[in-house]
């Protein structure tokens, strides 16, 4: 019976995957045979498809609003984008990885005001050097970062709540520590943080794009970015294959509260104040950018460069609508909007996608 | 388990190279294991066979350092080992295969295979960052896929891929890490026929290498075709251990059963 296997299905299989042994090589080929190259391209693909959808609709938001003024597309606009973008980003970007995961960090708008604020304590209050303040602001960001990594490791806390917790938290401390109050004056030098430009590009959008290729490389070429994706995707077969989930989640929160705290650096420098509210509010954004980049809520599935292409999509729609007299608050409307939009592509291309294969 | 060295198999004169002794566990109330001692020696497929809710899985969780073992102790070339962790007994040479095949399917087949056991470019400042040898590890992977002869690609999404090929995929995984031991519960449970008679034959040639292997299944036909000995399992409690040359089916359901459910048993393995 094995001589009349061969002819027929054995034919079309790609002369690269087996050399020898028709019997048990034509069995095991059936499954991907000829059609395994499409499915398999379609595999590949799908993330890099998607990107390319959301960077296309970032055109046509682009082209609509060169339409309605003529000032959106000038370079001095363009940068002004970037700026807005990197610190939003820089979040996003840890949110990123937190989602990766499998957890959640709802209290990285916090956290900005948290390093903001302790920032300005100690440079602007005690007049210690500017390295100490920024020292001082992410340290403070991180450990929060960890102890809602801690609480969610040990004592099983969703990360949902114990970030919701530290949320609070967070912006309380700050606002004790500023007294309720902007605490403003750190001064030129600190001040080049958020508004260094270098003809005319912001130094902010170079510090943003630095943290988006460090953590990108993380994700995608370390020992640590492989285990975020494998906790994220199935936290059990992690645990059996020697890894240690609870570990690696309170990694990735730490990142996020390391980017929260970068982030709110640039704040109180471009506004040269720290205060309990500087940042609070960007949440909902870079929830946003990182949905609308194509994470999974579930974990397991996403990339920074989805998160990038949100950032600048949620930042150039913020933009036109200012250039074009929209009333603020149809920012945050328009930005929920986006959210829902943006899932339910999701969700029906799913459906499609899986039709497919 | 004096008793028990004799009537092991002619191949088997070495000590074990994993045991167990008096272990016990239970989840709540529930008491899944009972005292149950198991020696596995170098170079002998043990089957471990029992009815649902034996206590197999349990047992092999406990010796892969998934789940602690609430009483007894687990011996790994000859060194007990109290604290055994997933990851320690991995580092020990012990490989196992899961009924629910613990593949992460976001992952591809090449980043499943090598999970906690990342190449590292070799110059210490890549080691430092944990920076991966994609290349190679994709590589690897490929060649180690055609020499088993699966036609799957390395960069394939485990999502992607059917039943069968997942399941060949964890047992591959297993045979290529496990140069020492190896633990395969229900490995061919989602395969058909021709695959089935592959994964046995994988088996039988691990335990040629040296390679002690314990094999889970409710197929009594494999068991009676692949293993050297047979360990059976009731109620948490070991009721059997004898030569595989020596015992037949009805034999070893009867075990499995309890004696008053022979006649039955019998037409079920049959």
């Amino acid at each position: 019976m094995d001589e009349a296997k061969p002819p027929i299905p054995e034919a079309p299989a790609p002369a690269d995957t087996l050399a020898g042994s028709p019997p048990a090589g034509a069995d095991a080929a059936a499954p991907t045979g000829p059609g395994g190259v499409v499915r398999r391209g379609l595999d590949r693909a799908s993330g890099s498809y998607r990107a390319m959808g959301t960077l296309f609709a970032v055109g046509l938001i682009w082209l609509f609003f060169s339409l309605k003024s003529e000032y959106f597309f000038t370079s001095e606009n363009i940068f002004n984008i970037f700026l807005q973008a990197s610190s939003v980003g820089i979040i996003a970007a840890g949110l990123t990885v937190v989602l990766i995961s499998a957890e959640i960090d709802l209290s990285i708008g916090s956290l900005q005001a948290l390093s903001g604020s302790v920032a300005a304590v100690i440079i602007i209050q005690h007049g210690l050097p500017i390295w100490a303040g920024i020292v001082g602001g992410l340290g403070a960001t991180v450990l929060a970062g960890a102890v809602s990594g801690l609480l969610t490791w040990k004592l099983k806390i969703v990360s949902f709540i114990s970030t919701l917790a530290m949320l609070g938290i967070a912006q309380g401390v700050a606002l004790l520590l500023t007294n309720g109050t902007a605490i403003a004056g750190f001064g030129p030098t600190y001040a080049l943080i958020g508004t260094y430009t270098y003809r005319g590009f912001p130094g902010a959008a170079v510090i943003a794009i630095v943290v988006f290729v460090v953590i990108h490389l993380m994700l995608t070429r370390t020992k640590l970015g492989l285990q975020i994706y494998a906790v994220g995707g199935n936290a059990e077969a992690a645990e059996f294959a020697g890894i240690r989930s609870g570990r690696v989640k309170l990694v990735a929160l730490m990142i996020s509260g390391l980017t929260a705290g970068i982030g709110g650096l640039i704040i109180s420098s471009r506004l040269d104040a720290g205060n309990g509210l500087f940042g609070a509010n960007d949440l909902l954004a870079a929830v946003a950018a990182v949905v609308i980049g194509g994470t999974s809520l579930f974990g397991g599935v996403g990339s920074v460069v989805g998160t990038a292409i949100g950032v600048i999509m949620i930042a150039s729609i913020n933009d036109g609508l200012i250039l074009i007299n929209v009333p603020d608050f149809w920012q945050q409307i328009v930005i929920g909007c986006i959210i829902i939009g943006a899932m339910a592509v999701d969700q029906l291309t799913k459906a499609a996608r899986l039709s497919v294969l | 388990m004096t008793a028990d060295t004799p009537s092991t198999s002619a191949p088997v004169l070495e000590a074990p190279v994993l045991e167990a002794r008096g272990i016990s566990k239970s989840y709540g109330a529930v008491r899944a294991l009972t005292g149950v001692d198991l020696q596995l020696y170098p170079g002998e497929v043990l089957g471990l066979v029992g009815d649902n809710g034996a206590g197999k899985t349990t047992l092999v969780k406990c010796l892969s350092g998934v789940h602690r073992a609430d009483a007894g102790e687990i011996v790994i070339d000859g060194e007990v080992r109290p604290g055994l962790t997933a990851d320690l007994a991995r580092t020990l040479g012990v490989e196992t295969v899961y009924q629910n095949l613990s593949l992460v399917d976001t992952l591809d087949v090449m980043q499943n295979f090598f999970l906690n056991r990342e190449l590292m470019y070799g110059n210490p400042v890549a080691r430092a960052l944990g920076w991966m040898n994609r290349r190679r590890m994709v590589r690897e992977t490929t060649e180690r896929l055609q020499e088993l002869e699966l036609a799957v690609d390395a960069r394939r999404p485990v999502a992607a891929l059917s039943g069968g090929q997942r399941q060949m995929v964890a047992v591959a995984r297993a045979i290529t890490w496990g140069r020492h031991i190896v633990m395969l519960d229900e490995p061919a449970a989602a395969l058909g026929v021709r695959q089935s008679v592959q994964v046995l034959s994988f088996i039988r040639s691990m335990a040629e290498r040296g390679v002690a292997v314990l094999f889970i299944s409710h197929n009594m036909q494999h068991v009676l075709q692949v293993t050297d000995r047979i360990v059976v399992l009731r109620h948490g409690e070991k009721v059997g251990d004898l030569r595989t040359a020596d015992a037949s089916a009805q034999e070893i359901v009867t075990l499995i059963t309890g004696s008053d459910l022979v006649v039955k048993g019998q037409d079920i393995a049959v």
